[in-house]
């Protein structure tokens, strides 16, 4: 039974102590928290700690199976795969992170002035928002890298370009909510700007919700990168990401077959792992969307 | 109803003016002069005049913006900077085959298989076939395509001999890119399909239809089903789109002639008036796409037609 408290302050989401409770339950969550938590800080150590370099090759150690020197072996040009892999991960993380802070960023102002200023300037950031989410962020990608040409800068702002609708149509619907509540009415009464009160009173209650959003997209945006990256539209060589070390590994399939899955491995655990942390955030903030999906 | 389509339509004719406008500046803000890629290492000022003249590339960028659009319109995408010779069009028609016919069997294999996937998962909730049916939905969004396509060849092509590693011509060939291209339509039709019946299970009247002793075949079929179609619907038009999306990928890695391959080769050779053509195509199939789920919405739910 819901407590009587409610009526006084009128919440939609669970408290903190009840968003843990529903984590603690869902325990597949906990576990893909405890797989991110050790793949993240991998990437971001290994690279510094592992005595080579990404792109130190020795020709004299070409394709060695694991050994105490190389623990996942080493590639076509004798680089350590297991400091490539690490150093790959740095890339996607970092690829991805950037992105959903762009989109975090831009979908959350856009989505906010929409829902708070309403009327025209609403309906034709939505329309826009209409347009852009009829294209698949593969296609973008595509026009741009015949723009920026192909590299990490044009998978951000691809990215970033496919992603802001989802995430202002979000921050728009809570917005439009938010706005005719009391605290919202008291803080204009006490002369508060509409800046200030997008920023300080709509936009900080929408906070969960953008976490969550952004959790939830970061699995997919990895995917992406990795994607494009394998195509040859990402990240550019020799800096690997898990989607070139694939694809250079990929015509060595039946010789050195380790060379390709081993990424392949990390990339589809990595991804898995943050789809379900996602899952979990928002099943955990909103258990109505926890039945739907 | 016809007023609304007639409004989507606008919106529809809105959008491809918009994005012919964003590929035609994408032609025009990609590195290189397209007539030195024409021109090679012929210097010769006279054939380059009258080059640039043919091109309308003298013209301000409003009319070229409208030459390009009226030509488009006309159906002529101009000549390839990559195939000296080779008109666009001719380009265009030889790839589309291979992709529409991967597409099109992904996108019915995905709803034959995703669509009783997801029924049985809600219906059966908590089940382990439901566990392997969410296991199926999440796994298949979280796996890239290409590694997909790295596990089957390695182990379909390159491990068992089941099907050849690349090529395309014969009917063996389109075994590892169908699956490939399967996976993710077929995860998102699973997964949405499930939440949509999951939706609908407990309203009222699903409740009543039940308590008239009505089979449970027929509850699912007259009182189920259609109520949850409309979520299913806009998944059907986002599995069209993830089939050609997924032709980049697909088809560069099994070397399938088709649209995907054509767009990423254009684009490493520059042919950048390719890449408009390939863009402006997927960009046209899109927008239809998504105006005839929006229709089907209407028809499926009239509360959308009077908003």
């Amino acid at each position: 039974m819901q407590p009587l408290a409610p009526v006084l302050a009128p919440t939609v989401r669970p408290r903190r102590a009840q968003w843990f409770r529903a984590l603690e339950r869902d325990r597949t969550t906990v576990l893909a928290g405890i797989l991110v938590a050790l793949i993240v800080p991998d990437s971001l150590i290994l690279p510094a700690v592992l005595p080579y370099r990404y792109n130190q090759q020795s020709l004299d150690h070409t394709f060695e199976g694991p050994s105490r020197q190389h623990w996942l072996g080493t590639d076509q040009y004798g680089r350590d795969l297991l400091t490539r892999l690490a150093q790959g991960g740095r890339i996607s993380l970092v690829v991805g992170v950037v992105t959903v802070l762009a989109e975090v960023l831009l979908g959350g102002l856009l989505g906010g002035i929409a829902g708070y200023a309403g009327g025209t300037l609403d309906e034709w950031l939505m329309r826009l928002t209409d347009m852009m989410l009829a294209f698949p962020a593969l296609l973008l990608a595509l026009l741009l890298a015949a723009i920026l040409g192909p590299g990490a800068l044009t998978v951000i702002v691809a990215l970033t370009l496919a992603g802001w609708p989802a995430m202002a149509r979000t921050v728009r619907g809570e917005v439009l909510s938010l706005k005719e509540r009391e605290f919202v009415v008291a803080a204009r009464a006490q002369g508060a700007g509409a800046a200030r009160i997008l920023l300080r009173h709509l936009l900080r209650n929408t906070v969960h919700l953008i976490v969550v959003r952004a959790t939830l997209d970061i699995g997919p945006i990895i995917l992406t990168e990795a994607t494009l990256s394998f195509l040859g539209l990402g990240v550019q060589r020799p800096m690997p990401s898990w989607g070139v070390l694939i694809a250079d590994s990929f015509q060595y399939l039946q010789s050195a077959p380790a060379l390709a899955i081993v990424p392949c491995i990390a990339l589809s655990v990595t991804i898995l792992a943050l789809n379900f942390v996602g899952e979990g955030a928002a099943e955990a903030m909103d258990p109505g969307v926890a039945k739907a999906s | 109803m016809i007023r609304f389509a007639a409004r989507r339509l606008g919106f529809m004719l809105l959008i491809l003016v918009v994005s012919s406008v964003v590929v035609f500046v994408v032609g025009r803000l990609a590195p290189g002069d397209p007539v030195q890629l024409l021109m090679g290492d012929l210097r010769d000022p006279a054939t380059e005049a009258r080059l640039r003249k043919d091109l309308g590339l003298d013209l301000p960028l409003w009319a070229q913006y409208l030459h390009f659009a009226g030509r488009a319109l006309r159906g002529d995408l101009g000549q390839s900077y990559a195939n000296p010779g080779r008109s666009i069009n001719r380009m265009i028609a030889d790839a589309v085959p291979p992709t529409a016919r991967l597409a099109l069997a992904t996108v019915t294999l995905a709803i034959l298989l995703g669509i009783p996937l997801g029924v049985y998962s809600a219906v059966a909730r908590a089940s382990t076939g439901d566990f392997l049916a969410r296991l199926v939905a999440l796994g298949g969004m979280s796996l890239p395509s290409f590694v997909v396509a790295v596990l089957l060849i390695r182990w379909l092509a390159l491990g068992w001999h089941v099907a050849p590693v690349s090529g395309w011509g014969e009917a063996r060939h389109f075994l590892l890119p169908v699956l490939v291209l399967l996976v993710q339509p077929l995860a998102y039709i699973t997964r949405v399909t499930r939440a949509g019946v999951l939706r609908v299970l407990p309203e009222d009247y699903v409740r009543t239809a039940r308590s008239k002793g009505l089979s449970p075949w027929r509850v699912l079929s007259r009182h189920v089903l259609p109520n949850a179609a409309i979520s299913v619907l806009t998944i059907v038009g986002l599995a069209f789109s993830y089939a050609l999306t997924g032709a980049f990928v697909v088809e560069t890695i099994f070397r399938i002639p088709g649209l995907g391959q054509a767009a990423i080769g254009a684009l490493f050779s520059r042919d950048y008036p390719m890449v408009q053509a390939v863009g402006l195509l997927y960009a046209a199939v899109f927008i239809a796409i998504n105006f005839l789920v929006d229709l089907g919405y209407a028809v499926l739910d009239p509360r959308i037609r009077y908003r």
